[in-house]
């Protein structure tokens, strides 16, 4: 020993049980951080991809653009990539309804579009199609087919190459062609033009785009952003995003608390347990300074284990999610490295830990200081006496070893304040994070036990003797039917949104206060299973299908589209009463249920969207025949099974596969599932790891105390007894708080900043019951451990275990 | 020369029924190398006395001087210098830090004072303290009798003014507690310490060179000739 600093080494390697505990502790605090922060820069890279992947690779759009627009803005130094887009109006190809799009080549990349065969259309005669249509069609590269636009005019193109399927074309059946940007600009027909920018890496987006609009005078509604790919990055203004940054934010503020929270716990235990040694080395000269010196020293020692483990185990977690998701889409994903190394995570799980560790010495160190060196000489001081007044209290009422374990954990405030503080905030971050798991329920769709495989469509109308027959097939799991028809729905003018009644402009107002429905509203039957399974999108109401019979009742869509936009067209609760104009004259129905959404969408535009029972809706229009028969598929013959759906659909019937686009779905829902999922995981294994160390600790603190309790004839039944009272009171506090302030949180995060995604708050009942359960089990299993150690051992062992 | 110089000094604990007074209007003084016992009965003050003489607490009033200097007008960084360099302490518990071996604890208060420790002089003390056999081992593997022994060696090292302790011997055995006594007295000798020292053993009181006697807060002198 050449300094006096060396003492805190030589601390820390003669106790190497407690030193081992005390790493653990710092270890997992910095391991959370280091883990939360590299998976949410992790799921940010992989969400990049999967959104350029469902939305495409641009930022922002210019409609219309002239060529001094573009060639201004492809000049400039932040723009990466631009391409111009053309869209129009349904065409059709040797007769069938077809998606007509049409982009720039360099730009096709950036659209997720990938030529399979033949080469890109470049002549004003040439177009590509999509891999099944050109299967559906008979039609491969070099033949002619017959194509026409919006007009109906009717031209022969050669087909220039094949692309790769695009699901969503996929599932509404109507493939995709893409035209040459000759084509497209030379057809006389309505279309959109759109100039695509892609910007560099670290751009500012923002700025650019006001520079854009500035130097070339364009204006706003000339503008429009891929919000997705935005927010992702970080860059968008938009509203949900926004919301969503907050409350990120909040929660990684959160993380960052409780790592330092945990951190400062495990350090102010093993500081105050060594109070009387501190005096001693006051006695023999050590300044104030120096025995905050010796303490920081420790801490500091401490780190340079716990930071590598933390960080490596951060980083473990991270790999895993990374792992799961390149095993699952291996070609998605095959751009992001296994081993992604993340500078922010780990910096931040680095700062936390140094950070802390120097704050939280701050105050062990100054109280070490306070030490009275006279106290620590004769050591007296070392088991304090307890104000008698709350043992007396407590002794009275509780038998007298729980009294003790009680009076022990309330009497040592500072620790009580920290023990069940850093339970509390393990329990706030689980409740808090949460709200991403209702997030990404609520506004990722992903396939639902409703999703169908593949569906039967016609506007003609499905009888009901085909349902029979798809039911019947023997590769069919199960098939389901809905009618569906516009009705004229009138209901009081108040429940308009203002966001309805801008896009629609004058809404008339009857003279009893009702709107003169300028628009149909769309009216869906719903058997008894869509009831049950629209049970997850539920915002009020209950669904059943005899409640709706009974009362003529209808569900009330809060979510419609409008133009491809998601909307709210009214405000709908409850017994709001809907006028429908049905076969036998208008009749007055009661909203029964509110649905946040519903899983289709309707391209004519519409008032409002409505569900009710099959029988009403008979009621209502007359109707009998079915519009679509969704099909679930079982998992062995799917091939032979779609074939002979697929020959079902003659004469007017349409053939949909949703298959591809379900498992893009799963995929999109997937990404961030699995970091969602993750970051609870880690937070609960963490959590619980913490307990654990926390009250391992606080009980191999106490060796020599429950040693002397012990000599004085306390049995080993009476021992478990007062350390269970008293992790049960840390327990207990801690958990108490942790639910109050996390359920607080959830509500305050989902109300305040979730609302405009239509999210609902419910009492997460059985999240609060879970916690509880877990945090009074993990706490009970946690001192068994060192209990059992001081049990084992001779009183005189434990007695001198801290001379 | 007086090397420490106690004047009224009084300590009182509490207030009205549970008011105690500890010490009550203290005056003496004690010339450099003296060796001095102080005896007296159970609570009768004789710990206080020398807790207020280390400075380790404060009185109600009063003004002791080591070395010329006031120790109750220090500033606490200031105080804990000069004890370090000034006051060796000699508790009766040993008091050693338990995770550091016997050398390093006899040269932590040189360390403490950012200094090196003179090893000719260290060896010459474990050599006296017949701990040189026993420089490397940890406290807990030592007698009762060489923890204190080397507790002696940890209030030496520094050379202080004055060794203050408090029933060195109340731990031990006969036979090492004339060791140790013995050993107090040779150090004194050796190096011209001043040697202040709490006892209930009426024997070893008479080791020194004065004696005095406390009870109940009131210090008289029995015996012995001042220096």
């Amino acid at each position: 020993m050449n300094v006096y600093l060396d003492i805190s080494k030589r601390y820390l390697a003669a106790h190497k049980k407690r030193t081992g505990l005390s790493v653990l502790s710092i270890t997992l605090s910095v391991a959370l951080v280091v883990g939360i922060f590299s998976m949410l820069d992790v799921l940010l890279k992989f969400e990049k991809i999967q959104v350029i992947h469902d939305y495409g690779n641009y930022h922002i759009l210019v409609k219309n653009a002239t060529e001094a627009e573009k060639k201004a803005v492809s000049g400039r130094i932040d723009v990466k990539n631009t391409g111009t887009l053309f869209s129009f109006r349904s065409g059709s190809i040797n007769g069938d309804k077809c998606d007509i799009l049409s982009v720039q080549k360099n730009f096709a990349p950036n659209m997720s579009m990938k030529l399979l065969k033949g080469t890109y259309a470049q002549a004003e005669n040439e177009l590509m199609i999509e891999d099944w249509a050109a299967e559906k069609l008979g039609a491969g590269v070099g033949d002619t087919v017959s194509f026409a636009f919006g007009d109906k005019k009717e031209k022969p193109f050669k087909v220039s190459g094949i692309f790769a399927d695009y699901g969503d074309t996929k599932a509404t059946g109507e493939p995709g062609v893409t035209v040459s940007l000759k084509a497209a600009e030379k057809a006389e027909v309505e279309k959109k033009c759109w100039y695509l920018i892609e910007f560099k890496d670290r751009a500012d987006i923002r700025k650019a785009e006001r520079q854009i609009k500035d130097s070339l005078g364009i204006t706003e509604d000339r503008i429009a952003r891929n919000d997705h790919l935005l927010a992702v990055i970080g860059q968008s203004d938009h509203k949900a995003a926004v919301g969503l940054y907050q409350v990120g934010a909040i929660l990684f503020l959160i993380v960052l608390i409780a790592g330092v929270v945990m951190i400062y716990n495990t350090f102010h235990i093993s500081v105050m347990e060594r109070m009387r040694s501190f005096g001693l080395l006051r006695c023999v000269g050590a300044s104030k300074k120096q025995i905050g010196r010796i303490v920081k020293k420790e801490g500091f020692l401490l780190l340079r284990w716990a930071i590598p483990g933390g960080v490596l185990l951060g980083m473990a977690a991270t790999l895993f999610c990374s792992a799961l998701l390149k095993y699952y889409n291996g070609y998605m994903f095959s751009a992001i490295p296994l081993f992604t190394v993340s500078p922010v995570g780990i910096l931040s799980g680095v700062a936390a830990g140094v950070l802390t560790v120097a704050a939280a010495t701050l105050l062990p160190a100054k109280k070490a200081a306070r030490v009275s060196p006279v106290s620590a000489a004769t050591g007296n001081g070392e088991i304090r006496i307890r104000k008698a007044k709350s043992e007396g209290f407590l002794t009275k009422h509780l038998p007298v070893e729980t009294a003790m374990g009680v009076g022990n954990a309330v009497a040592r405030k500072k620790t009580l304040v920290l023990m069940s503080a850093s339970i509390a905030f393990s329990i706030i971050m689980f409740l808090g994070f949460q709200v991403f798991v209702d997030f990404m329920h609520t506004s990722l769709k992903t396939t639902k036990p409703y999703t169908p495989d593949v569906s039967l469509m016609s506007e003609e109308g499905l009888s009901p003797d085909l349902y029979e027959r798809v039911s019947g097939l023997p590769g069919v799991k199960r098939a389901y039917s809905r009618m569906f028809g516009y009705i004229n729905a009138e209901f009081d003018a108040s429940l308009l949104t203002d966001e309805y009644k801008k896009a629609v402009g004058n809404v008339k107002i009857n003279a009893d206060g009702t709107l003169s429905s300028p628009e149909k509203s769309w009216l869906i039957s719903y058997d008894k299973n869509q009831l049950k399974w629209a049970g997850t999108d539920l915002v009020e109401g209950s669904l059943s299908e005899d409640k709706l019979n009974n009362e003529n009742g209808v569900i009330a869509v809060v979510q419609n589209v409008r133009k491809g936009v998601s909307y709210q067209a009214a405000q709908f609760h409850t017994g709001d009463r809907v006028f429908i104009d049905t076969a036998s004259g208008k009749k007055a129905y009661t909203v029964l249920a509110v649905l946040r959404s519903v899983p289709f969408s309707d391209s004519n535009l519409n008032l409002a969207t409505f569900i009710t029972t099959e029988k009403l809706y008979t009621e209502i229009t007359g109707d009998r025949t079915f519009k679509i028969i969704d099909v679930q598929l079982k998992k062995a013959g799917r091939t032979e099974t779609v074939d002979k759906i697929k020959s079902l659909a003659v004469d007017n019937i349409k053939f949909l596969d949703s298959r591809q686009k379900n498992s893009e779905m799963n995929q999109t829902f997937l990404t961030m599932a699995v970091f969602i999922y993750g970051f609870v995981v880690v937070i609960a294994l963490i959590s619980i790891l913490n307990i654990i160390s926390t009250m391992n600790t606080s009980v191999t603190s106490k060796m020599k105390y429950l040693g002397v309790l012990r000599a004085v004839g306390m049995s080993g039944r009476q021992l478990d007894r007062m350390i269970a009272a008293e992790a049960s009171a840390y327990c207990a506090l801690g958990a108490a708080s942790g639910c109050v302030l996390g359920v607080l949180l959830q509500k305050a995060l989902i109300k305040g900043l979730l609302t405009s995604i239509k999210i609902v708050w419910v009492f997460p009942l059985a999240q609060v019951l879970c916690v509880f359960a877990v945090s009074y089990l993990v706490t009970r299993l946690s001192v068994l451990g060192p209990l059992r150690k001081i049990k084992s051992a001779g009183i005189t062992e434990t007695l001198g275990s801290l001379q | 020369m007086d090397i420490l110089t106690v004047e009224s000094l009084y300590k009182t604990y509490g207030e009205g029924n549970t008011k105690v007074e500890a010490l009550i209007n203290v005056s003496f003084s004690v010339k450099k190398g003296e060796f001095v016992s102080v005896i007296g009965p159970s609570g009768s003050g004789k710990s206080t006395l020398l807790n207020m003489i280390g400075a380790l607490d404060y009185p109600t009033s009063g003004k002791v001087s080591i070395d010329g200097r006031d120790v109750y007008k220090m500033k606490e960084e200031e105080l804990s210098v000069f004890r370090r360099r000034n006051i060796g302490f000699i508790f009766q518990a040993y008091n050693l830090v338990p995770e550091l071996s016997v050398e390093e604890n006899i040269v932590l208060p040189i360390l403490l004072d950012y200094k090196k420790p003179d090893e000719r002089y260290i060896d010459e003390l474990l050599d006296i303290l017949g701990l040189k056999d026993r420089r490397r081992h940890l406290p807990g593997q030592l007698s009762g009798g060489q923890q204190q022994r080397a507790a002696i060696g940890r209030a030496l090292a520094t050379k202080p003014a004055i060794i203050l302790a408090d029933e060195p011997t109340g731990n031990l055995d006969s036979k090492n507690s004339r060791d140790v006594i013995n050993l107090l007295k040779l150090s004194v000798e050796r190096y011209s310490q001043t040697l202040v020292m709490i006892t209930h053993n009426q024997n070893y009181a008479a080791y020194a060179d004065r004696v005095l006697s406390v009870e109940d807060g009131v210090v008289s002198q029995l015996g012995g000739n001042p220096q």
